[in-house]
């Protein structure tokens, strides 16, 4: 007979507020968040590849105010005294600039990456409101070409799915150097998205993961990029505007090589852009917020003389009316949305339409491990609500003409909150909103925008 | 908040009565802008235009005191009384503004897009004396006649450029102009007669003109802009 081991006294559980404080204390260094990373770290061996964009606090367009008329300056009416938001971008080189009705347009975002009936969606949405939308690293697709009246056709490294037969079928060109969700990064669909129509227009094997190039195969630097836009503006005739696209780092550089390179348009993508899927640790840690960027963006034109000839587009978190007044004020000329136009369309949504009839994906979203409202799973090719998927069972969960009356009702009302804060600055025109117009709430933001801490006439760093 | 009054004889017996007749006029205009005045006067010195300009801190009735502008003469001159708004109250921050020896221009209102106009001007040389936004108006004005525009042409200019509100008055050596905003939201009156044209932000600046009973008197359309040459 075994001796009995002596056993610990039976004893409950602590409930949680019984636990003492020093206990449960937060590690700033290591908090629950760093320590699950690196438990997930160790048994994968891999880093976290993830959608959406950073997800940290960052100095944003929050941390502006405007200084609205009062008696000094005199507002305008609301409802009866027009502002005028049409907004002309490559006018500079090009013979058939681009002209929209509101300086917000659709950010790149692949089919592929997007299903079809999402492409179709914001192609159908952006010509309502009299916008543009751009293709995204994969080619232009029939449906988005039929749906989209002005279509700007990406040129990115990976060159995947880009001919001359489709270049001659865009409206202007983009040239992607760079994205503010993983600037010196590459594009990255994972295979589970690869259908046989996406490996198709990408000429490449099914199901397997793809990863694009960081660097475009025919030229580094500005002196190639000259050709490179010379090359495609030959083959259009002189036409088409030319953008480039920038990821925001090295911003005041960037933007004065582009210009030199022959960029009609200069866009600029800060470090809360999104992105289908890729490293987050890229995500979180490269790049400059947009607020630094649109000012270092919008200086460096003004340096080269060239504000009046070159427009500056901004992206990267852009939500609503008052981030695109800030932006314009600030300097751009035209912001680029990519995340918004997808939440409008259902992206985060509780809920999806199909036959008419409303189901509850909650329980696909937890499936994916997360919930409605924080999903960043774009990646999985799993989208519960048929937007970030190749799956046709979930790409059906979404219903393209619903799709786009949500995203023009988005737009219309971005539009209208970007007008009425035009109008309570006085502007009849929400190009002349000026950095003026703009005081900040941090001592950060005042030094990265630029403008006065409110209150103040003080500008960090500036000699008075 | 301002005043701004403006005179052009077209008859030349009255040439000697130029400042007798726009000092009561810039007076009425006090409660619109006791902070300053001034006034751009011209006169012939022969084959040559001169344009004398007036300004000083203080009411307007002391200004054309100290400065005897009753017996000025000439053939037509603008005053300008200021409430100050965004800038200092200076001589140098009161108008008229005369970016050249033959261009004045005073304003009443505020431009809403100012800072970006006078970034580019600076870009291109332009030196400015203060940072009020009328100044910025002015020496567009002058930028564009520089480069070849009339002055019809260069008020049309002002309307497509600047944004905000605005009731303009400008003289050269041989023009007079008015030119209001979209909005017309600022107050003016203007009388016409055989021997003259008379300006005033408000009607009362112009009841002390002679024959005024017979005047045309009208306020000026928006966007519209009216000249009047030697």
């Amino acid at each position: 007979m075994t001796e009995m081991l002596p056993r610990p006294t039976a004893r409950a559980e602590p409930a949680a507020d019984e636990i003492p404080a020093d206990g449960r204390r937060r590690s700033h260094t290591f908090p629950p968040e760093s320590i699950a990373q690196i438990q997930r770290m160790a048994e994968e061996g891999h880093y976290e590849i993830r959608g959406w964009g950073a997800k940290r606090a960052l100095p944003s367009f929050d941390d502006l105010t405007f200084l609205t008329a009062s008696i000094s300056r005199y507002p305008l009416e609301g409802y009866r005294e027009k502002c005028e938001t049409r907004t002309v971008l490559g006018s500079r080189f090009a013979s058939k600039p681009i002209e929209l009705d509101i300086p917000i347009t659709i950010a790149g975002m692949s089919f592929g990456s997007l299903s079809a009936a999402a492409k179709t969606a914001l192609g159908t949405a952006a010509t309502a409101v009299g916008t543009s939308t751009t293709t995204g690293d994969g080619g232009m697709s029939t449906e988005e070409r039929a749906a989209s009246q002005l279509l700007v056709y990406q040129c990115l490294p990976s060159r995947y799915g880009f001919n001359l037969a489709d270049l001659r079928k865009a409206d202007a060109i983009e040239i992607v150097v760079g994205q503010g969700a993983k600037p010196g990064g590459g594009g990255m669909l994972l295979g589970q998205k690869v259908s046989d129509r996406v490996a198709g227009m990408r000429t490449l094997p099914p199901g397997v993961d793809q990863r694009s190039a960081s660097r475009h195969p025919d030229w580094v630097g500005p002196d190639d990029l000259r050709i490179k836009i010379e090359e495609l503006r030959e083959a259009t005739s002189w036409e088409k505007p030319v953008y480039v696209k920038l990821g925001a780092t090295r911003v005041t550089n960037d933007v004065k090589l582009a210009v030199a390179a022959g960029a009609d348009v200069v866009v600029v993508d800060g470090m809360q852009g999104g992105t289908g899927a890729t490293q987050d640790v890229f995500l979180e840690n490269a790049g400059i917020p947009t607020l630094p960027a649109v000012r270092q963006a919008a200086a460096a034109l003004r340096e080269i003389e060239m504000e009046d000839q070159v427009q500056l587009v901004v992206s990267g978190g852009i939500r609503s009316g008052s981030d695109v007044a800030k932006a314009l004020a600030l300097g751009a000329d035209a912001v680029s949305l990519g995340v918004a136009p997808l939440v409008a369309l259902g992206c985060n949504s509780r809920t999806y339409q199909r036959d008419g009839i409303s189901h509850d994906a909650t329980e696909d979203y937890r499936a994916l491990g997360t919930e409605p409202g924080h999903c960043h799973k774009m990646h999985t090719g799993q989208c519960p609500v048929g937007i970030a998927t190749q799956d046709p069972e979930l790409e059906a969960r979404l219903d393209a003409a619903a799709g786009a009356r949500r995203v023009i009702n988005y737009l219309k009302s971005v539009t209208m909150e970007l007008t009425t804060l035009a109008r309570a600055c006085g502007k009849s025109d929400v190009h002349n909103l000026e950095p003026e117009d703009l005081v900040a709430l941090t001592v950060e933001a005042a030094a990265m925008a630029g403008v006065p801490l409110a209150g103040t006439n003080w500008i960090p760093g500036e000699q008075r | 908040m301002c005043g701004i009054v403006g005179l052009h004889l077209k008859n030349p017996a009255l040439h000697g009565q130029l400042g007798s007749l726009l000092a009561p006029m810039l007076d009425c205009m006090t409660s619109r802008g006791p902070d300053s005045a001034g006034l751009a006067l011209y006169h012939d010195e022969g084959a040559r235009t001169v344009m004398d300009v007036y300004k000083d801190v203080g009411l307007p009735k002391e200004i054309c005191a100290r400065y005897d502008i009753a017996s000025r003469t000439g053939f037509q001159g603008i005053g300008h009384t200021r409430m100050a708004t965004e800038s200092a109250v200076t001589t140098e921050h009161s108008h008229p503004f005369t970016p050249t020896e033959q261009l004045a221009l005073v304003h009443n209102g505020s431009f809403s897009n100012h800072a970006t106009i006078r970034r580019r001007l600076v870009r291109e040389g332009h030196v400015f004396d203060t940072d009020n936004d009328s100044e910025v108006a002015a020496r567009y004005i002058a930028d564009q006649m520089t480069k070849g525009a009339d002055l019809d042409d260069a008020m049309r200019m002002v309307l497509k450029e600047f944004d905000g509100f605005f009731t303009l008055l400008v003289t050269t050596s041989s023009q007079f102009a008015v030119l209001r905003d979209s909005f017309a939201c600022k107050p003016a009156v203007v009388a016409e007669t055989a021997d003259y044209v008379a300006f005033g932000s408000e009607y009362h600046a112009l009841a002390s003109l002679p024959g005024l009973a017979e005047a045309t008197v009208f306020e000026p359309s928006p966007e519209v802009v009216y000249t009047w040459s030697r």
